[in-house]
């Protein structure tokens, strides 16, 4: 009998989505830290992650009867988290500045990049050193997979404010991580 | 990696920087020559794409860090379990009363009882029945048929997911009567089928599918 920990992501949904509750606690355990990695990411803080991730995982046992492909769990899951953290951050800030809140920090310059031991960590510290308005359109679009549509609508702000601070992103990292071999 | 000089017009092909990621978001068709046969502009449609493997990359390595604890896996558990998804009542038939003239508590404990089982019940013991067989693991149950109506004939059509290379057919019809045992045993279910369908192949002892 093969053990329910090692089961793939489409057997877990349908049974979960059956009731099965401990195929649904294998679920957790599972994609919970890549959820939870994701919000921190996203918000740069990681003490909402915890909640936001615990109301996505309640919301999505609710709905896991509408998930047409369970081969796609993890997407899916992740497009919930993406909703329920974007709903935290607009509610922290009622206010969405139309302008970026175009602060640099530099924490790390070219040359620390340039020792950083891996692209992953030359990647982490230009994130890091994004404007969060940016860093947070960075992460819907290429960790979340969102849409222009759908980043405009779950940060509230309009499509074209969207595009411009998402090119204003890109053009950062593409600028800062050329410095990494 | 790349130059960004020239941000509008890269690589003389006359697109800037946010029309190929316009191009590359929508999967690069319809096709444009222009940026296709241009190499400057294939190199940032290469940067680009490795910049969102490894953002995706970036937060898998992050998770590693950050796994579940067991009373916050217990918070999440003790939510869903009010959202119950036991379905309609299932009655078992009602064992005739031996009357003998008993009386008092002889009389209460004679009475005809009711029996039922949730539908959600059922999918469990189908889903332990198919388990039980070698190779097997049960995901989705369907019981197709009026569940009210105790004369009905009920369809259960179960998907699997075998382990590669297990016999299919074999492990298949192993399904087939573990489960028609199963209910006939457990179950008030006038089972007219069980319909297998293998929805998945595994690979034994690890998570991925094949």
């Amino acid at each position: 009998m093969t053990a329910l920990e090692d089961a793939p992501d489409a057997v877990l949904a349908q049974r979960a989505a059956d009731g099965d509750e401990l195929a649904f606690a294998v679920i957790v355990r599972r994609h919970a830290p890549y959820l939870r990695a994701f919000v921190i990411r996203l918000t740069g803080s990681s003490a909402e992650a915890d909640d936001a991730v615990q109301d996505a995982l309640i919301t999505a046992w609710e709905r896991l009867g509408e998930l047409n492909e369970p081969e796609r769990l993890r997407s899916w899951l992740t497009t919930i988290t993406s909703r329920k953290a974007t709903d935290r951050m607009r509610q922290r800030r009622p206010e969405a500045a139309i302008d970026d809140l175009d602060a640099p920090s530099p924490a790390s310059g070219p040359e620390e990049r340039a020792v950083a031991a891996s692209g992953l960590d030359a990647l982490s510290q230009v994130l890091a050193e994004l404007p969060g308005d940016q860093r947070e359109i960075w992460v819907l679009k290429e960790v979340g997979g969102l849409s222009y549509e759908e980043i405009a609508e779950r940060t509230g702000d309009s499509l074209s404010t969207v595009r411009g601070r998402l090119a204003r992103a890109r053009s950062t990292v593409l600028e800062r991580m050329e410095g990494w071999r | 990696m790349v130059t960004l000089d020239g941000e509008d017009d890269i690589g003389g092909s006359g697109f800037g920087l946010d029309e190929l990621a316009a191009y590359r978001d929508r999967g690069r068709t319809p096709a444009i020559p222009a940026i296709d046969d241009n190499a400057e502009c294939q190199a940032v449609l290469d940067s680009l794409e490795r910049l969102g493997d490894l953002s995706r990359e970036l937060v898998e390595r992050d998770a590693v860090s950050l796994p579940v604890d067991d009373s916050w896996l217990a918070g999440i558990l003790n939510a869903i379990a009010f959202e119950v998804r036991a379905g309609h009542d299932i009655e078992f038939p009602v064992e005739p009363a031996d009357t003998g003239g008993d009386s008092g508590a002889d009389a209460v404990a004679d009475a005809p009882t009711r029996l039922t089982i949730t539908e959600g019940a059922i999918r469990e013991i189908v889903r332990w029945a198919g388990d039980s067989v070698p190779d097997v693991l049960v995901g989705r149950v369907a019981l197709l048929g009026d569940t009210t109506d105790p004369t009905a004939e009920i369809t259960i059509e179960v998907t699997i997911s075998a382990a590669f290379p297990a016999p299919l057919a074999e492990r298949a019809d192993a399904v087939r009567v573990a489960v028609a045992g199963a209910l006939l045993a457990h179950t008030p279910l006038r089972v007219g089928r069980v319909d297998v369908t293998v929805g998945e192949i595994h690979l034994p002892s690890r998570g991925g599918s094949v």
